[in-house]
């Protein structure tokens, strides 16, 4: 049948599109070693559902998938599987780290660590991935409202925080005693 | 400000563009974009000439499927005798996992792996859910019915593992998360004596 041929172009296009922004996805958020085999998973789950994806979301459908595997990698090989959670401390490849960026990304790496999981995978999606929320919807499975306020809320959290160390660290280089409320 | 926010994000990016990844064109992304293409998408035919591989396949589908109440499951089901009489119990199916790494099927592995184990028939395949009747508990639980819920992963879990009303199954779990790679399937004689052996202790 050229059902299968069509099957195989359909799959060819989707991996044209995924392949490279998937592996980014993933290896942000799962340890180099472990990322060739998740990757072959979320391949093999598009591969099975090929029907199910939105044509104008490919991407998100599949970052969908990567999140799920991700997730239930997780929780399934919780001992086999150690997560990197500093993943924007380190960067994953020799990166010249410009010393004039070294101060500012620790204040944000400490910053969006204090964030909550949820908080921190919305921001992650919207600047890493640049998703827009109604892609991040798709990713997360919510309406584009909830992905929308989600981000929304998140971001505020993120620059809160940002702008408590801020508070933080002037107060200590000005007067001392004046405890920040909040 | 709102993208001063973003783009400084993006600037601790650690998977950034510059960072280089496998171009599809590489011969590993090939071999691996074949084998995936090459994976038959009609379980039900391929069980019947080579039901081993494709439950490998198939299982590893479901691979974890997550027991919404595993904990409280796996506890509550204190005693050993194999009585289904407690409340429904809900599975949810994460259906996307099939990290297959898989160590060979012996009942002393059934054994170590399975904090749950049951024998059930389905009784009903209705959209994301799979409805079981438990025939038998073999470990930790007491619901008389168990019902997979897979959000996402129905197609591949319906798919993967040939689900079909009146079927029985056996199904082996631990720590929230069906046991695959042969842990789990369709009753077979073969997985049957498995079951009995590892479980035949309690």
């Amino acid at each position: 049948m050229s059902s299968a041929t069509d099957r195989r172009r359909r799959f060819e296009a989707v991996v044209d599109e995924v392949f490279e922004p998937l592996q980014r996805y993933i290896r942000r958020r799962i340890e180099p070693d472990y990322a060739d085999d998740v990757l072959s998973d979320v391949l093999m789950t598009a591969w099975r559902r090929l029907d199910d994806a939105p044509p104008d979301r490919v991407l998100p459908w599949c970052y969908g998938i990567a999140r799920r595997t991700l997730a239930n990698a997780r929780r399934g090989r919780r001992r086999h599987l150690k997560l990197v959670k500093r993943l924007e401390a380190e960067p994953q490849t020799g990166l010249e780290p410009d010393p004039a960026d070294a101060g500012p990304d620790a204040e944000l790496s400490e910053a969006l660590d204090s964030l909550s999981v949820d908080d921190r995978e919305v921001l992650n999606l919207w600047a890493w991935e640049q998703l827009e929320p109604r892609e991040i919807a798709t990713v997360l499975d919510i309406s584009i409202n909830a992905a929308t306020l989600r981000l929304s809320r998140a971001r505020s959290r993120l620059s809160e925080r940002l702008t408590r160390q801020d508070d933080a660290a002037s107060g200590h280089e000005a007067v001392e005693g004046t405890r920040e409320q909040r | 400000m709102k993208d001063e926010l973003r783009e400084r994000l993006a600037r601790i990016d650690p998977m950034h563009s510059g960072v280089p990844t496998e171009p599809t064109t590489s011969e590993s992304s090939q071999e691996l974009l074949e084998k995936i293409m090459r994976t038959p998408l009609e379980e039900k035919e391929e069980q019947a000439s080579a039901p081993r591989r494709t439950w490998t396949i198939a299982v590893a589908a479901v691979a974890a499927l997550v027991l919404a109440v595993a904990g409280g499951m796996a506890l509550t089901g204190g005693d050993e005798a194999p009585v289904a009489t407690g409340p429904p119990l809900e599975l949810t199916a994460g259906g996307e996992d099939i990290m297959a790494s898989c160590i060979a099927f012996t009942p002393e592995a059934l054994d170590d792996v399975a904090e749950l184990a049951f024998a059930g028939t389905v009784t009903a395949v209705d959209g994301d859910t799979v409805t079981l009747t438990v025939d038998e508990w073999y470990r930790g639980g007491d619901a008389a019915e168990v019902a997979l819920i897979a959000p996402q992963g129905m197609e591949a879990l319906i798919g993967g593992i040939p689900f079909a009303v009146s079927d029985t199954y056996l199904i082996s779990a631990q720590g929230g998360n069906v046991n695959y790679c042969g842990f789990s399937g369709a009753t077979t004689p073969e997985l049957q004596a498995g079951f009995d052996a590892a479980f035949a202790n309690g």
